[in-house]
């Protein structure tokens, strides 16, 4: 009788209602989780106007360096969606994330262009995970820790979770060993358990890519609170996976 | 606290159904006379659900059952609306006081079947809808309406995806207005 993903409340949804809730929640409640499922919901677009940019380009691009201009325009769009002007927010949207993108690319400079986004992002995440404190007092223990906290890293943009450009094959590699799947499986489980907070950082930061300061302005938090706590679910992991 | 009288409303229906696409504007032209009258605030939310202003249209009809707390099918209708844009935890806290209503009522009735469907405990949701059905000789449209969710539950294998029914239940409201008075 029930189809097995199908619930009894799906059976009566409305989604052009059931978006209309999302919004009025995130525009007039300050609903933060509505938020996010906004931006996730129309993350797509965001890359496909992405995508539709790089395939134009003039001169050398990062394609990351797209998107990420991408998703300041679709949290710009969020942020000055009108919904009670009935217009649907994909038509509203479009434009201005194309916009984003063209303004973002003529303002790149050449050396912008060289040092792209991901390596941005990569040098961020480093420096929040860096503690200077714990170097001072033992440095070879806090360099360990370090490699195991960048290595998490590794293996959380390889949990599967992460949605890979052009649908690229997610399954192991030959050179992927056992171990190495085990503890990414292990992994992808722990971040299940994770606080809500820590788990929507490090999802957004590892699966979609988002820079600390874009899931600041995301959820509302300050750029700090971020880096806290994407520090604070790194070393839950590290804890949680010790045995591995 | 004045409200429109029996006649004005009727004219104000008539007005509606000529539907030149001013209808929100005649509603507000009363409601400006009649602010505090839960049965316009009610009419507006359902022509407002009715033509695809979801935010707008929960605003009246919050402000129909804030009005008229005992208004049962428009707090049922409230309830029904919140069900079908994904809250579920709201429609059942705005339904909560129709369980005051008289056992067998059929309004009471429906709140216990569509419960069961937010449980997705299918069969006892059927059986109380049905119940609900037969109990229900006044509000007709409503009867379709449910009968359209047992039906959806009955193929769901067949018809995957979200099914017509809520834009039915948008609708009867105003079909039902009529017998809606708040009691």
């Amino acid at each position: 009788m029930k189809a097995a993903r199908e619930t009894g409340l799906d059976l009566v949804l409305d989604p052009q209602r059931a978006e209309a809730s999302l919004w009025r929640r995130a525009l007039y409640e300050d609903d933060v989780n509505s938020r996010e499922t906004l931006f996730n919901r129309y993350l797509l677009l965001a890359r496909s106007v992405a995508a539709r940019q790089f395939s134009r380009r003039r001169r050398a691009v990062d394609r990351g360096d797209l998107e990420h201009l991408a998703y300041e325009g679709l949290l710009q769009a969020i942020d000055r969606y009108d919904p009670l002007k009935g217009v649907p927010f994909g038509a509203y949207a479009r434009p201005r994330i194309a916009g984003s993108v063209a303004d973002g690319m003529r303002q790149m400079t050449e050396v912008d262009a060289q040092i792209t986004q991901r390596r941005r992002i990569q040098r961020e995440r480093l420096r929040t995970l860096s503690d200077p404190r714990a170097a001072a007092a033992d440095p070879l223990n806090a360099l360990a820790d370090l490699v195991v906290d960048l290595a998490l890293g590794l293996m959380l943009e390889g949990t599967g979770m992460i949605e890979p450009d052009g649908g690229a094959d997610r399954r192991p590699s030959a050179y992927e060993g056992l171990a190495w799947r085990q503890t990414q499986a292990a992994l992808a489980a722990a971040l299940e358990k994770l606080p809500p907070g820590e788990q929507t950082v490090i999802r957004q930061h590892y699966q979609t890519g988002l820079s600390f300061a874009h899931i600041a302005d995301l959820l509302r938090l300050s750029r700090g609170r971020v880096s806290q706590l994407h520090k604070s679910a790194v070393e839950r992991l590290r804890r949680w996976l010790r045995h591995y | 606290m004045r409200l429109c009288s029996d006649t004005e409303l009727q004219e104000l229906m008539s007005a509606i159904s000529a539907d030149d696409g001013t209808e929100i504007a005649l509603v507000d032209r009363s409601l400006a006379l009649f602010p505090d009258d839960a049965r316009l605030h009610f009419l507006r939310g359902s022509l407002l659900a009715g033509i695809g202003r979801p935010i707008e249209a929960l605003a009246s009809l919050k402000s129909a059952v804030e009005l008229a707390p005992d208004f049962s099918i428009a707090r049922f209708q409230l309830g029904f609306f919140q069900l079908t844009s994904g809250e579920a935890a709201d429609a059942l806290s705005t339904w909560g006081p129709l369980a005051l209503l008289p056992e067998g009522h059929y309004l009471r009735t429906f709140v216990g079947g569509l419960t069961y469907l937010i449980r997705d405990e299918f069969p006892q949701a059927i059986e109380q809808l049905r119940i609900g059905i037969a109990a229900n000789a006044e509000n007709l449209p409503l009867n379709r309406d449910m009968q359209l969710i047992i039906d959806r539950v009955g193929d769901i294998a067949d018809q995957p995806g979200p099914g017509d029914e809520t834009a039915s239940a948008t609708s009867f409201l105003l079909g039902q207005f009529g017998n809606g008075r708040p009691n």
